[in-house]
């Protein structure tokens, strides 16, 4: 069983909760150990670097610290929490003076950010360390009769500077661990592109023209359902997702799964489990 | 001497040019030509072009001019994605197409189309004009050529990669938010804006502030590192876009736009909660009558699937927020005190 820190993410603690709920029935299925992090606090969602650039060091950098100190990698799974706290872990490994100032701090806790834990999202860890094989062999019930769009979202991809995993032009992993589970990927143009949720509360009408896009190619293509890695775009794709399409005159609908549910869904876990009622679209 | 033959093969190729074709004064809609040519190694995507344009067909359209990646003119999307073809090698292309053999090559998009491969810049000029991107010097106009005018090499590094922006419109090409909406300012305006803004000889910074946190301004971008991603120069644009932000924080604070507002709400509930308080968010985004117009329909959805954010005082505080909250308050105390010396 190899152990891992998990970050909670505000958004799965919250709207998205089925996001942790699917990992938890079926982690030790594969062999993986996610330890919840409950001292974590939020990444600062892509604002607090502009916010105050420091703060968002310290608070990052401790999310970090909490990892190391129980000698394990920081395992997230949201897009957005990812890019944001591997950011950090960038800026901290790259000025020492930034590092020493926050470590200052953190000693009060009793914690010290070294840079020893990498950052990394759950679709990695599947692909990389859990492997496809071993998801191959697991699959009690392959998804061989879908027709599946992977939605891969930014932050998972770029910049590719902090992410590096995946090729953002034209990324792999999702696909493989569709694949690995039975299932069909389509070809997808938006599967790099942006779901709009950064900006719905800011710039409402463009956040939706954004997803509509992305909702629409999957419909078109006739997928059955579309699959993202991040909680954020699957609240973009889904819950927003009939108020996108009716402004964009579009009559139809689309399933969004997170990744966690599709791998659920394949070893044998119902929808009701996985909390996949939980969807707006279903 | 025989050359081995693979070598052979290697360094010649049939390649095929799926070019779009569109003269608005002719055509009634756009379609795509093929040109097959025998490519060698080392040819660019644009020396490509200029060998059709002279052997094959002479109605091909577009713009290039130093070929050397300097000029910013032959901004295309070759394959899907916005670079310049004079810089792109016709050999790296074909490794990752999709199709073997063939290059597509499209305008940039989000700009109007002329002709082909050639589209008009004059929005994203008139949008430098609207944005005031050029430096509007402190200098009193008596003592201009008279007087030097020196910033430091601290200040300079500040900007240094922003003045590396040749205005290929790559960027402008990729953005997600112009795609939604092309009033909106764009990622190399907002670059230019930044190199402005943070030059010591100028003298309207406030000015183009004010402009920049307008709508359709600085706080529409949606961070989806697009632009920066496909940057011929390798610009941070996003750095650019975070550091007009901050401006915006730090010289108007944080209650005049709902972009401001929207991200005090992070740093506010970070200090209470250690985790965001995402009921609240929109109302404290965007106020009540906005909230209860745009989102009410949704709400109820989410209230009959159970999944409404739990209201303020049940969203549980991170493990340890006591001690969380004064290493937060102690940074803010550093950040002060930056502040201060900062302006001495």
């Amino acid at each position: 069983m190899k152990r891992y820190a998990y970050y909670l993410s505000c958004i799965n603690e919250s709207m998205t909760k089925e996001v942790d709920r699917s990992i938890e029935l079926w982690q030790k299925d594969l062999g993986i150990e996610l330890v919840k992090l409950h001292e974590g606090t939020c990444c600062g969602g892509s604002n607090l670097e502009y916010v105050s650039p420091k703060h968002f060091a310290l608070v990052n950098g401790r999310n970090i610290a909490l990892a190391e100190k129980m000698g394990l990698d920081l395992i997230v799974s949201c897009n957005t929490c990812l890019m944001t706290i591997r950011t950090a872990k960038k800026k901290l490994d790259e000025s020492p003076e930034l590092k020493k100032e926050i470590n200052e701090i953190l000693k009060e806790e009793g914690l010290e950010y070294l840079g020893t834990s990498e950052v990394r999202h759950l679709l990695w860890v599947l692909v990389d360390d859990v492997g496809l094989d071993t998801i191959r062999e697991k699959v009690k019930v392959p998804l061989k009769n879908y027709r599946i769009a992977p939605f891969y979202g930014c932050h998972i991809l770029r910049p590719s500077t902090v992410l590096g995993h995946d090729n953002p032009v034209d990324p792999t992993s999702l696909d493989q661990l569709i694949e690995a589970l039975g299932g069909q990927t389509i070809p997808y143009n938006h599967k790099n592109r942006c779901c709009g949720f950064h900006t719905l509360l800011v710039a409402e009408q463009e956040s939706l023209n954004v997803a509509a896009e992305a909702l629409q190619e999957a419909i078109e293509s006739k997928a059955d359902f579309i699959v993202t890695p991040c909680p954020l775009c699957h609240t973009s794709l889904d819950g927003y997702q009939a108020k996108a399409l009716k402004n964009a005159g579009v009559e139809s609908s689309i399933p969004v799964f997170h990744i966690s549910e599709m791998i659920g869904l394949a070893l044998g876990y119902s929808a009701k489990q996985l909390g996949i009622k939980r969807h707006i679209v279903s | 001497m025989t050359v081995p033959t693979d070598q052979h093969k290697e360094g010649k190729k049939d390649v095929t040019f799926r070019v779009f074709r569109f003269n608005p004064q002719v055509d009634s809609k756009p379609y795509f030509d093929d040109y097959t040519i025998p490519v060698e190694r080392g040819v660019t995507v644009l020396r490509s072009l200029n060998y059709i344009k002279e052997h094959i067909d002479g109605s091909v359209s577009f713009r290039a001019f130093c070929q050397a990646g300097i000029c910013g003119s032959c901004g295309m999307r070759v394959n899907g994605l916005s670079q310049l073809a004079c810089t792109t090698q016709v050999w790296d292309v074909l490794a990752k197409s999709r199709e073997p053999g063939i290059i597509k090559v499209e305008p940039l998009r989000n700009l109007p189309l002329i002709k082909d491969l050639i589209v008009d810049m004059d929005p994203l000029v008139d949008k430098m004009k609207h944005y005031s991107n050029w430096v509007d010097s402190t200098m009193p106009e008596a003592q201009m050529g008279k007087k030097e005018f020196l910033i430091s090499e601290e200040e300079f590094l500040r900007y240094d990669k922003a003045t590396d922006c040749i205005l290929c419109a790559s960027c402008v090409s990729e953005c997600s938010i112009l795609r939604a909406n092309r009033e909106y300012v764009s990622p190399a305006v907002l670059l230019k804006s930044y190199r402005m803004n943070v030059d010591s000889r100028d003298a309207i910074h406030e000015q183009r502030l004010a402009e920049l946190v307008k709508d359709h301004g600085v706080w529409d971008c949606t961070h989806c590192y697009r632009c920066q991603e496909s940057c011929v120069k390798s610009i941070p644009i996003m750095d650019a876009i975070h550091g007009i932000r901050e401006d915006a924080i730090e010289s108007r604070g944080m209650k005049d736009t709902s972009g401001s507002k929207h991200a005090e709400a992070f740093m506010s509930d970070i200090e209470k909660k250690g985790k965001l308080i995402e009921a609240t968010l929109p109302i404290r985004t965007n106020g009540v009558v906005w909230t209860l117009q745009n989102l009410l329909p949704m709400a109820m959805k989410m209230i009959m699937k159970r999944r409404t954010p739990p209201p303020p005082p049940l969203v549980k505080s991170a493990k340890g927020i006591k001690i969380f909250r004064k290493m937060f308050r102690e940074m803010t105390e550093h950040v002060k005190q930056d502040h201060k010396s900062h302006k001495k």
